[in-house]
């Protein structure tokens, strides 16, 4: 499972780098650093974030689940991907 | 009765209900009697700083309850309020400040540099990052305002130049909000969610209205995370959820929320863009309880339009009739009336539409007119629209080249303003291509200036550092040479169908991925 989780990580981060990233040069991001608080990723992000997860990991997200416990940084994602797989 | 000026309701719902309450955000609740005390006390500190009577105070501040408590705090200063997007870039904050000649700027800690970059130390304007912690001891001494006095200055992109100053004085909002306030139905037994920024006037009366009525407003930063507003629908026993397409086009897009019984929602309300017939069909299969209000209106006169939701049925795609005790009609460019199915400018009449804009007076005699009486002024909307048989009006589209994106205005001159100064840009081109999610996207089209090499991320970095984050472009495409018309203008109409196929494109690209 570890790998797993390195791949998941290292996905997010790679997607996040690519798509948000890249507009706040000087932003130092770290895994558990807040997307929001940052201002890296705005409401439309969060979208397209979600439909990244659903697509790439083959989970279903309910609309409860769109939180920021669970979308709000790389830490939030790799656990919520994580759970979701092990719960599946 | 209701109060003559913003803040007297405020005052009577403390008095007569202290513990009832009035703002909810992150957690914490602001009951009627401390929003008052607080409201009071930092009118205190304002009037400490300088602020006088008349001053214009610019605020920069999210959705939290210092933004409602910096709001009263103003009016009860007797100055008005200037809410300004907290993503504003410096030169945007230094050319409002200088054409408000504001007294004071009030932001919050995360603010405070880009705010204090763009005050210079010589021009006098007091800053206060902080507002709560800055409250003094009781209600400033000396003059309440008068319904006929300043209460906000509200900055609104037009189609050239830097953004104006829309005036509005207290007898101009507490009409719009108690005309707003009858159509909707709103009483203290309201629970309002607003996630849109009061900085954008449709959140801002989600405040003013419900503080109008005694109601409770749920105030949230933003609209980031869906799962959150879903859970604050059913937490929060909302009542009255207001939204732009994008908000519902997401929302509509989530597992599970038709499934929810939300029997406390009590009404949607629409503005922004008007909403697809297929998207009205599926709120009305999510929410089953709730009415939706289809509206229509702009920052100059707050709004102009709103369709009864027993209408929706038969006329799904109308912005519906005048808000209760103003009037519309249409016109010709030579100002005459236009009858049912004819193509014209939209015209409002009422106690809503603006004074004029501020310090401009050539664009205030471009939107405001002549109207019935001598004294009175009529305002000309600057959109196209048509009427049925009925009287019913729908939004035909816009006289200038403003783009509406997630509900926001995006003026294209100024985005290619800032395109025009990156190196190695030639020419640029801003469209709104139709989207899904934000009802149009803003797309920029750039030419190469000789052989300088242009790339799309560094471009759109380029941009947000100097837009808000609306402002910049989803998507920047590089020519070699822009398509241009037989008189030698750039095409926009090219560019658009241009980047519609594009879109189209990625679209069948991912479609094939899965």
């Amino acid at each position: 499972m570890t790998e797993v989780t390195g791949d998941v990580r290292g996905e997010i981060r790679a997607y996040v780098e690519e798509n948000f990233l890249y507009l706040h040069p000087g932003v130092e991001l770290r895994d558990e650093d807040d997307f929001l608080t940052l201002g890296i990723v705005d409401s439309l992000g969060f979208v397209e974030l979600v439909e990244e997860v659903q697509s790439r990991y083959g989970v279903q997200v309910e609309d409860v689940e769109i939180t920021e416990q669970n979308f709000g940084s790389i830490d939030a994602i790799t656990g919520y991907v994580e759970r979701k797989r092990s719960a599946a | 009765m209701r109060g003559r000026t913003l803040d007297e309701d405020l005052r009577g719902t403390a008095v007569r209900d202290p513990d009832r309450a009035a703002v909810v955000a992150s957690g914490r609740t602001l009951t009627y009697g401390e929003l008052d005390r607080l409201a009071d006390g930092f009118a205190s500190r304002l009037r400490e700083l300088g602020v006088e009577r008349g001053d214009r105070v610019a605020l920069v501040l999210p959705n939290t309850t210092d933004a409602a408590i910096a709001i009263y705090g103003v009016l009860r200063a007797g100055a008005a309020f200037s809410p300004l997007n907290p993503t504003i870039k410096h030169d945007k904050l230094v050319h409002v400040l200088a054409d408000s000649g504001a007294a004071a700027i009030v932001c919050d800690a995360a603010h405070a540099e880009v705010v204090g970059g763009a005050v210079t130390p010589d021009s006098g304007v007091a800053i206060v990052s902080d507002v709560e912690g800055q409250v003094r001891d009781g209600a400033p001494a000396g003059v309440t305002p008068l319904s006929v006095d300043l209460a906000a200055v509200i900055y609104t992109s037009g189609s050239t130049g830097d953004p104006k100053g829309v005036t509005l004085t207290h007898a101009n909002m507490t009409f719009a909000a108690d005309s707003i306030i009858e159509y909707l139905g709103m009483n203290g037994s309201d629970r309002v969610l607003c996630m849109l920024p009061l900085s954008f006037d449709y959140g801002l009366y989600q405040l003013l209205m419900s503080i109008r009525v005694g109601a409770t407003l749920v105030l949230e930063p933003g609209f980031a995370f869906p799962g959150r507003v879903v859970q604050l629908l059913e937490s929060e026993r909302i009542t009255g959820l207001p939204g732009v397409p994008t908000v519902f086009h997401v929302l509509l897009s989530l597992r599970g929320l038709a499934e929810r019984e939300l029997p406390d929602l009590r009404y949607l309300s629409n503005t922004g863009a008007v909403l697809p017939a297929p998207t009205i069909a599926a709120i009305r299969r999510t929410f089953p309880n709730a009415r939706l209000y289809s509206m229509y209106g702009l920052t100059e006169c707050k709004r102009a339009t709103y369709l009864p939701p027993e209408e929706l049925e038969a006329r799904p795609t109308s912005v519906g009739i005048p808000i209760p005790g103003t009037e519309a009609w249409i016109e010709d460019e030579a100002g005459n009336v236009l009858g049912p199915g004819e193509v014209g400018q939209l015209m409002i009449r009422g106690a809503h539409v603006m004074q004029g804009y501020w310090n401009d007076p050539e664009a205030t005699a471009e939107r405001l007119r002549p109207g019935r009486w001598p004294w009175e002024r009529v305002l000309a909307t600057g959109d196209l629209f048509r009427r049925d048989e009925d009287g019913f009006l729908y939004f035909v589209g816009r006289r200038d080249d403003l783009i509406k994106s997630g509900g926001e205005k995006v003026v294209p001159r100024e985005v290619e303003d800032v395109l025009h100064a990156a190196p190695g840009v030639r020419d640029a081109a801003v469209v709104g291509v139709a989207d899904r999610l934000l009802g149009h996207a803003v797309v920029a089209h750039v030419s190469v200036d000789g052989d300088a090499s242009l790339d799309e991320a560094a471009l759109r970095r380029h941009c947000a550092a100097r837009l808000e984050d609306y402002k910049v472009p989803r998507r920047i495409v590089v020519h070699e040479e822009l398509p241009r018309t037989s008189n030698g203008k750039i095409d926009r109409r090219a560019l658009t169908e241009q980047s519609l196929s594009l879109q189209e494109e990625r679209l069948r690209d991912e479609s094939l991925v899965e």
